[in-house]
């Protein structure tokens, strides 16, 4: 308890004597017994006895609730009357004939019974809140400096550090934030290259000129208004110090960040297996530059095409292809025939079958996160609508004007998308501690990663066993990062408070993939959907986990203009345009960081990212 | 400047500020003839020696008054409120207790003394209000300068009133109860009632924008202060100014305040819908028209409304809780039930239920972020609770059944186990949400400095009339009923 709760406990019960032993007198002299019955149960010494203990705890309760304010004796006494007239519906009206085994009084006759008694607590509580403001500065002058306000601390004491502004990383923080409610002597950090969260389960969309860029995605700051942002990238990590080193640009100096517990949600990076000509020339879909880069890409084929004499080049400029046939290469090779096919009325050159969309999968079928019935049916209807499907097939290489496939197959095409591999943060492998062959920190149940102290991971850069699922790691998706974020920011709180550590324990409930134009499959705790329906359950799932009001009723608003008018084809960045090779050259930041990544065999387990 | 000297000087105001209440209240008294008991507290009858008393015992208590704010805010909208506060304070204290035990020997504790000395708790309403807003012109240096052209400022709230009054006049009308807003004035044509009405309305709305030429808080509590101040006019216009102007006597016997009781919902919903017309008009011209971007600090409606919706529904559902106990107490779900056209006290329990949750989102979205302790959370919820038994039971709920609202004074005595219902509803609501709040974001505690200014304004909230009008709310809601409606 604190020194000034305890002053305002012991003041307000004072008060409350003085304050009761008035009211009893009043009541008493005008021959009522005042404790309005209770006094019935008992002879009239017991009463009054009762009637003043129960004025000193009423009075403690009005110094607990109310508290002493400087020069606030105005409100001091409002309040007191205020506090007395309560007490006056919970005594006489409700808990004195409750105690005398009658219902609660509150009709109008009873309380004009109780009329006395009214103007009793009004009394009371004017004289109880006047003594209580008096006594309290009568004691504060009579011990100046004997409550010493706890001042809050000038930097606060514990820090926790997270790396990474993905789900995992802004869950993370969104829940230390409740569990610490603006506690001042625990610092939140976090740190993360962007300064907003991605809303990845999205981004095909923005990729397909649906969504405005912005409308999927949300500042941290916004997000974690409690939580200081630092935007910058991590150079290093030293544990044995538990200090990390940021650097806010290439050419800023490095800055040191000391923490107490650290929080790895860095997320993981896309992998092209040292494949030739891919790191330079694929478009990745990792970030809102990627989306926004393919999106301006595309339009600027469609412009060019428009206008190209040879044929050869406009189906190389036609001919869009996608790697990987998980949930983001399936969502994105339909949505860019959505995008295509739905502006292809301005470009009058083109002839509607010209357009060639092809998706090389290396596996049996492609969706192999959901069940056999469900990927047949988006293979079928993706078919149907002239999507080329190459199954069994590996991406060999790409050169300027062509994708290589399988034993020296060749497409010709300007456009590679490559979601057919990731791999964790390249930062993980400088961290003295166990990693998996992907490379990704092991962590256990609790999100300790293995081996190092203080450290705790969430999301894609950690492999964390699925307790539900003995033996498999949870799968790399959005909603996992996000539960994950959830107990990591639990069980820091536990262990800066000395409490058990909570396992992390989630079942998938279940996965959604739009397949564009009005269609999605989904299975949700092993029912089935397609079709329409499960269309609109994309949109509404996805809606409601999209963060923040604002972002919801932008999304919402885009996919209603959608419904009336064509998609936009303004090109939004002239880097697109100039030559061709160029476009096709260009890449991310991040891809880049990604691609140093050890050469994987073709046939190494390939980890997509996913709809939550 | 020294204390001392301070007291000194908030005793000098107050005590001049005191005479003027005195007087004006003395001569108001004098026509009810209810100066005499004042009198003969010096044993003396004579009328000029009973005024001469009562205005002496004024400026006593005002001098009292004047220390009592000199620390709180100096605004008119401020010091109005203490002074009805305070007046009714001591008419429980004054009539009730100190006279009647030195004239009589005992206490005045019943109702029939209560009735009887009605006309002076008008006359102590009366007495604060004028105090109050003495007080304001005195201190008028202290306080802040109004920024914009005052005419601008009258001229909004003229506007609001008369929209304000216009709406509540078709409700009215509608009911065939347009007299209810000018009961005394009652003359037989409608014209003269509507015109009445909408003067009223426009002069209300320009003293309202004179009080509070820039509003300082949030929807919610300006809702409950304009239903203070509907209050307030409630007490000057159909019960003192009006009969006055046309039967030259005052309304303040027991008879005539029950005759115009019908006024008092209609001029406490007028009230409300005039502050958060106000309210938003000025934040509307604020937006629309002021170049100081800097100073406006907001961040946007949208901005955690959800949060504050999903607190106020969980609120909402704590306080119906306790709301329903009451209703099964007495017996009322039946009411509810009927509302959708049912008679099961299930659909009663659900309708009740969805009603509070309703409320309770309501209160999440006017209210957040403006109770910083238990206290405030009590008065902001108990002021809120009362609002909606003047609007639910006593208006909404017989529209709904088909029915004409009626206002008379035993209709609202017999809803009076209703409206211990709706004030521990307004207080379940009120403490939950405010704990809610604080476990989740306590916004009292500010993370810069431009959050740590709001957030100070905000705490200081204790130096405004607040703690007076939720005081004044729930003392008014449970003694006008009792004294009335017997």
């Amino acid at each position: 308890m604190s020194p000034s709760l305890r002053r305002d406990l012991i003041a307000g019960a004072s008060a409350g004597l003085i304050g009761g032993l008035t009211f009893t007198w009043a009541m008493q002299a005008q021959g009522l017994r005042a404790a309005a019955g209770l006094a019935g149960l008992s002879s009239t010494g017991t009463g009054v006895a009762l009637e003043i203990l129960a004025a000193i705890l009423i009075g403690a309760g009005y110094g607990a609730i109310f508290r002493y304010q400087p020069f606030a004796y105005a409100a001091t006494i409002s309040s007191g009357v205020l506090y007395g007239l309560l007490w006056w519906i919970a005594g006489p009206l409700t808990l004195a004939p409750l105690l005398l085994g009658r219902g609660p009084g509150w009709s109008l006759q009873e309380a004009d019974a109780a009329l006395p008694s009214l103007v009793g607590h009004v009394l009371f509580g004017a004289i109880t809140g006047l003594s209580f403001y008096v006594l309290v500065s009568l004691y504060r002058r009579a011990r100046p400096g004997a409550e010493v306000v706890a001042e809050p601390p000038a930097a606060p004491t514990r820090r926790v550090v997270i790396l990474g502004g993905g789900f995992g990383g802004v869950s993370t923080a969104q829940r230390l934030e409740q569990l610490f409610a603006r506690d001042p002597h625990l610092e939140i950090a976090l740190v993360s290259q962007s300064n907003y969260l991605l809303f990845t389960p999205m981004l095909a969309e923005v990729a397909s000129s649906g969504l405005e860029a912005q409308h999927i995605s949300a500042p941290v700051r916004a997000a974690c208004p409690h939580t200081r942002f630092v935007r910058a990238e991590v150079e290093g990590v030293d544990t044995a110090t538990q200090v990390v080193r940021v650097r806010a640009s290439p050419s800023a100096p490095v800055e040191t960040l000391p923490y107490d517990h650290l929080v790895l949600a860095l997320g993981a990076v896309p992998n092209f297996y040292g494949l030739p000509g891919l790191e330079e020339r694929a478009f990745t879909l990792k970030t809102l530059d990627d989306a926004t880069r393919l999106r301006n890409h595309a339009i600027a084929l469609l412009e060019r095409a428009d206008v190209e004499r040879s044929a050869d080049e406009r189906r190389r400029m036609l001919t869009f292809v996608v790697a990987g046939g998980g949930f983001a290469g399936t969502e994105m090779i339909a949505e860019l025939l959505d995008l295509v096919h739905g502006v292809l009325r301005y470009y009058p050159n083109i002839p509607a079958h010209e357009p060639r969309f092809v998706l090389v999968h290396s596996g049996e079928r492609i969706l192999p996160e959901i069940s056999a019935p469900l990927a047949d049916y988006a293979l079928r209807k993706l078919r149907t609508r002239g999507i080329e499907f190459m199954l069994n097939t590996r991406v060999a290489g790409a050169t300027v004007d062509a994708v290589l496939v399988g034993d020296g197959g060749r497409i010709e095409t300007h456009t590679l998308v490559w979601t057919a591999g990731n791999q964790p943060h390249p930062l993980l492998r400088t961290l003295p501690c166990e990693r998996n062959r992907a490379g990704a920190v092991v962590a256990d149940t609790t999100l300790r990663v293995v081996g190092l102290d203080n450290v705790w991971a969430a999301g894609d850069c950690a492999q964390i066993p699925d307790v539900n699922n003995e033996g498999r790691p949870c799968p790399p998706t959005a909603q996992h990062a996000l539960r994950q974020g959830q107990v990591v920011a639990g069980n820091v709180a536990a262990a800066l408070r000395g409490q058990p550590l909570w396992e992390f324990r989630y079942r998938t409930i279940g996965t959604l993939v739009a397949l564009g134009h009005r269609t999605a499959v989904a299975e949700l705790r092993g029912w089935k959907f397609s079709g329409l329906l499960a269309w609109f359950m994309w949109r509404t799932v996805y809606l409601s986990k999209l963060p923040g009001l604002e972002k919801k009723v932008r999304v919402a608003l885009d996919w209603t203009i959608d419904l009336f008018f064509p998609r936009d084809i303004v090109l939004t960045s002239h880097a697109a345009t100039p030559t061709l090779a160029q476009t096709i050259g260009a890449r991310s930041e991040v891809a880049s960081a990604g691609a140093t990544g050890p050469g994987a065999p073709a046939a190494a387990d390939v980890r997509l990212e996913g709809g939550a | 400047m020294k204390t001392s000297d301070l007291l000194a000087r908030g005793l000098g105001a107050g005590a001049l500020a005191g005479l003027a209440g005195g007087l004006i209240s003395g001569a108001a008294l004098s026509r009810v003839g209810a100066l005499p008991p004042t009198a003969s507290l010096v044993r003396a009858d004579a009328a000029v020696a009973g005024f001469v008393v009562h205005v002496l015992i004024a400026v006593a208590l005002g001098a009292g008054f004047g220390l009592l704010v000199w620390y709180q805010r100096s605004g008119a909208g401020e010091t109005l409120f203490w002074g009805l506060t305070y007046g009714a304070l001591w008419w429980f204290l004054g009539p009730l207790t100190l006279m009647s035990l030195l004239l009589l020997g005992f206490l005045a504790w019943d109702v029939h003394s209560a009735q009887e000395a009605l006309p002076s708790l008008i006359g102590y309403l009366l007495y604060g209000g004028v105090t109050g807003l003495a007080l304001a012109l005195l201190r008028r240096d202290r306080g802040e300068t109004a920024p914009g052209s005052l005419w601008g400022v009258v001229g909004r709230g003229a506007l609001v009133g008369l929209v304000a009054a216009w709406l509540l006049g078709i409700l009215l009308d509608a009911q065939g109860q347009l007299h209810a807003f000018s009961t005394v004035m009652v003359g037989p044509a409608r014209s003269a009632a509507w015109i009445a009405t909408l003067l009223i309305g426009v002069a209300a709305g320009a003293g309202y924008a004179l009080l509070y030429p820039r509003p300082p808080e949030g929807t919610g509590p300006g809702l409950v202060r304009g239903t203070v101040y509907g209050f307030f006019w409630w007490i000057i216009g159909p019960l003192t100014v009006l009969p006055l102007a046309s039967a030259g006597k005052l309304a303040w016997s027991l008879e005539a305040a029950r005759a115009g009781f019908p006024a008092l919902p209609a001029f406490l919903l007028f009230g409300a819908a005039l502050a958060v017309g106000y309210q938003w008009l000025d934040g509307l011209v604020r937006v629309l028209f002021s170049d100081l971007v800097a100073a406006v600090d907001r961040e946007g409606l949208g901005t955690e409304g959800l949060r504050a919706i999903g607190r106020g529904a969980l609120a909402g559902l704590v306080g119906g809780t306790l709301f329903t106990l009451v209703m099964i107490q007495i017996g009322a779900l039946g009411a509810f039930a009927r509302l959708i056209g049912s008679a099961s006290s299930l659909a009663g329990l659900v309708v009740q239920v969805v009603i509070a949750d309703l409320i309770g989102v309501s209160y999440g979205l006017l209210f957040r972020r403006q109770s910083y302790d238990v206290g405030s959370a009590l008065g902001w919820g108990l002021s809120y609770g009362f609002f909606w038994w003047i609007l639910g039971p006593l208006t909404l709920q017989p529209l709904f059944l088909g029915t004409a609202p009626r206002w008379t004074a035993e209709v609202a005595a017999g809803l009076f186990p209703s409206l211990i219902g709706h004030l521990a509803f307004g207080a379940g609501l009120g403490v939950v949400f405010h704990l809610l709040e604080a476990r989740h974001n306590p916004w009292w505690v500010p993370r810069s400095r431009m959050e740590a200014a709001r957030v100070t304004r905000r705490k200081e909230q204790v130096l405004t009339s607040a703690p007076a009008l939720w005081t004044l709310v729930v003392a008014i809601a449970l003694v006008l009923p009792i004294i009335l409606g017997m």
